[in-house]
């Protein structure tokens, strides 16, 4: 077996424009798709059925359903047909207006359907959930930055935890609506995880940076080598996870493990090149003014 | 002695460990729990699995109805003021409650259940009654929320659905809602249950000797009734045997005796033919449930004699016979469980259901996904440290984390979901990212010489692990606070499981370290 080492990085070789250019591109490429998205949708994230109200069923099927075939026995509400791949079931999804436990009674009528999962949100509902959802993001958001605040007492150290935790929810949210993952509770739950992840590393980084004896860069090592191992075991156990509850058709653990990877892979990024490169600046320039 | 003092951390942690193993084996050790219960559990552990690792439904929805506040009205009055706003707005006056003012102060309401009536009515009838209302609002009072709970928990204990949840919960600024939570069932049936508001009425259909007309004249309510027996199927007649009240019992007999049963009565209706008791025309005893006659049948001569002559109330019971055991049942269950305060608005919540079968795959799938990623999370850390001394202890710690946890789970009786699980793993991945913390700080500056260099470094580590536990608790506070049903679960699983870490697990680690290290 192969051991690995977190190689040195020589940011020597890099100015602070170069370095943090690449972070602030993708940061605001993330932004536009959200802006795109929030332009063509009213929303700028996509909305599952746990905020915008809906119904969904869940069956076992013994031949393929399209959404051909779903329409036809359901009628015209059926909005989406999804194969959990190779269990040989499929999610409906439906418009709020369809009444579940009709569309229960539907399916167990028809040939070789077994409902195995049905549930309904009303809109009221939805918009209640989405607002606390919002309300939950945005405190846990607003308590991170003032801890980070309370913690290093300087803007440039302080401001860089946050940003770096912005981009790390923000990034996966644009990925999501590309790849077409809508949020739900389970996803928004993965984003308050991603706070708590990223601001590990960056704490990390600006403890050993700010607070212990040692240069610049050799300091920056020492960060790298342990923030680096947490944060790759992390994305080690959720891809882990993500393929696994793929496999097995457990949605809920399978979005939650496929939005840590992204947002722990953005997170390397932003704390290696945007934090450190603040850190850079505050240590060396910054903190002359 | 001096050992086991320097390593107390590592004690605490054995005694968490062993405390744990109680709660998630033996049988009964958790309050409120027995030997040989299991209901929404399994037979191996004390855990109990909430219906997404069970099966089973669970529904949201709030209650029908309005609240206006600022209401004076005495307590003496309530039932004068209910039958005159009931009249004025044309409802039933089961679908008016008044809470009176019984001291200088209080804040007396009258609330509507009814889903007909409008604000603007409901302020003109209080207003033509001369109350003046400061407020009308959506939504019921918390009495009346409270009782809703009772009487669900008791419709679904007595409708023989094991293990069900039913609560009360309050959103901040937004509805409140009644969340019910039964395993193993469907939502359709809990809604059958539920949507039956159990309303079961007696009355006395006779016609007027001189006009011809028929009058239905009620003689017993809810209740009215002190005793329910079981329904039961005699000559191949289903029925329900009651007791009437000793209060209720005189009245019913002289309303029956004045109505003309005092002889006994051939009805010759049948309860299938009829949806209300408005349309029978025959002198009968008519029970209704939810509005609809179950049982309409004659007087036997026996039981009329005893109205005449006053000896019922010496022995107030008699049977309701039903068309079906079906209904028979249903009956028991209205008479016994009692009525909802109000109907619940099932259109505006939210309902799930999961198969057995379902939940099953769940629960073993997700245990095998979450076994996959601790060996992912093991490989690479033992990858990274190449060192068994150093990667060893640390999956058994972080394993140790999750134990305790899921034996703080199984004491408290808390139904775990997918949420949860999906927190487990979320102190899986910040406890080992601490863990590499330490072992990191400790181990890669030098040869660590004196109990006090190690001390020093361990206590550099940890302002870092309690600035990212502070965090990640500042992070999840909010949730818990919030009606967001799983994702409340999510959070308080994993504060509790970085407050475990930090102030047991983590520094027992250190402690297991230093062992190893100053060995050395």
């Amino acid at each position: 077996m192969v051991a690995f080492e977190v190689p040195e990085v020589d940011y020597t070789q890099y100015s602070n424009r170069q370095l943090i250019a690449i972070p602030l591109v993708v940061l605001a490429v993330a932004l536009g798709v959200l802006a795109v998205t929030y332009a063509m949708t009213g929303s700028p994230v996509a909305l599952g059925n746990d905020f915008t109200g809906g119904s969904e069923i869940k069956v076992q099927s013994s031949e393929p359903i399209s959404e051909q075939q779903a329409t036809d026995l359901f009628g015209d509400t059926v909005v989406s047909v999804q194969e959990v791949s190779g269990q040989d079931q499929y999610i409906i999804t439906f418009e709020r207006s369809a009444d579940v436990s009709d569309l229960t009674d539907t399916a167990e009528e028809a040939d070789g359907i077994t409902v195995l999962q049905s549930g309904s949100t009303s809109a009221v509902f939805g918009e209640q959930s989405q607002r606390f959802a919002l309300m939950g993001v945005g405190i846990a958001f607003l308590g991170m930055s003032l801890l980070a605040f309370a913690l290093f007492r300087t803007f440039v150290p302080s401001i860089a935890i946050v940003i770096s935790a912005f981009s790390d929810i923000v990034i996966p949210v644009a990925i999501m609506n590309l790849v077409g993952i809508k949020l739900s509770l389970g996803t928004v739950a993965a984003l308050l995880m991603l706070i708590g992840y990223s601001v590990d590393s960056d704490i990390l980084l600006n403890n050993h940076v700010l607070r212990r004896s040692g240069g610049f860069y050799e300091s920056t090592y020492r960060a790298m080598r342990t923030g680096v191992t947490m944060t790759l075991t992390s994305i080690a156990a959720m891809t882990v996870m993500a393929i696994a509850a793929t496999l097995f058709g457990i949605d809920l653990m399978a979005s939650i493990g496929i939005v840590l990877v992204l947002g722990l892979t953005a997170d390397l990024m932003n704390t290696y090149m945007l934090n450190v490169t603040l850190l850079r600046w505050y240590k060396y320039e910054g903190v002359n003014r | 002695m001096s050992t086991l003092r320097d390593n107390w951390r590592i004690v605490l942690l054995v005694v968490l460990l062993l405390a744990s193993t109680v709660a998630l084996f033996v049988p009964g050790a958790p309050p409120g729990t027995s030997a040989n219960e299991s209901a929404g559990g399994d037979q191996l552990t004390n855990l109990q699995y909430g219906i997404d690792l069970s099966g089973g439904a669970r529904i949201e929805a709030p209650v029908v109805g309005m609240t206006a506040e600022g209401i004076n009205v005495s307590v003496n009055d309530e039932a004068d003021a209910q039958q005159a706003i009931a009249d004025r707005l044309g409802i039933d006056p089961l679908d008016v409650e008044v809470r009176g003012v019984e001291e200088r102060g209080e804040n007396g309401t009258v609330e509507v259940y009814n889903e007909n009536v409008t604000e603007d009515e409901f302020r003109t009838a209080l207003e033509d009654e001369g109350y003046q209302p400061t407020t009308i609002r959506d939504g019921v009072t918390a009495e009346t929320r409270e009782r809703m709970v009772s009487v669900i928990e008791d419709k679904i204990s007595t409708s023989a659905l094991s293990g069900g949840r039913v609560q009360d919960v309050n959103s901040p600024g937004g509805q409140n809602f009644i969340s019910i939570t039964a395993p193993g069932r469907d939502a359709d049936e809990l809604i059958d249950i539920l949507n039956e508001r159990g309303v079961v009425r007696v009355y006395a259909v006779y016609q007027n000797d001189s006009t011809g007309n028929w009058t239905q004249q009620e003689v017993l309510g809810q209740d009215d009734f002190r005793n329910i027996g079981n329904a039961q199927e005699q000559d191949n007649q289903p029925q329900v045997p009651v007791v009437v009240r000793d209060g209720p019992a005189e009245r019913f007999q002289n309303d029956m005796a004045e109505a003309g049963f005092g002889g006994g009565a051939s009805c010759g209706v049948d309860a299938s033919d009829h949806d209300s008791v408005d349309t029978i025309e025959g002198t009968c005893l008519v029970t209704t449930l939810n509005g609809e006659p179950v049982f309409i049948g004659g007087v036997q001569q026996s039981l009329g004699q005893s109205f005449a002559d006053g000896s019922f109330a010496d022995d107030p019971s008699f049977v309701m016979t039903t068309t079906s055991m079906a209904e028979a049942r249903d009956l028991q269950l209205s008479l016994q469980a009692g009525r909802l305060p109000a109907d619940l608005d099932f259109e505006s919540g939210t309902q799930n259901t999961l198969s057995p079968a379902l939940a099953d795959q769940f629960r073993t799938n997700s245990l095998i996904t979450g076994l996959l990623a601790v060996l992912a999370v093991s490989l690479v850390v033992y990858v990274r440290y190449r060192r068994r001394e150093v990667a060893l202890p640390m999956i058994v710690t972080a394993l140790s984390e999750v134990y305790i946890l899921l034996g703080f789970v199984a004491m408290a009786q808390y139904p775990l979901n997918l949420s949860h699980l999906a927190g487990f793993i979320a102190v899986i991945g910040t406890g080992v990212d601490d863990l590499i913390i330490i072992g990191d700080e400790i181990l890669q500056q030098g040869e660590v010489g004196t109990a006090r260099v190690f001390q020093s470094r361990f206590r550099k580590a940890f302002w870092v692990i309690g600035a990212a536990a502070a965090t990640t608790i500042v992070a999840m506070v909010p949730l818990v606070g919030f009606p967001l049903g799983d994702l409340s679960g999510f959070a308080i699983i994993t504060i509790v499981g970085v407050l475990i870490g930090v102030l047991v697990t983590r520094p027992a680690y250190g402690d297991i370290l230093r062992n190893l290290v100053l060995d050395e």
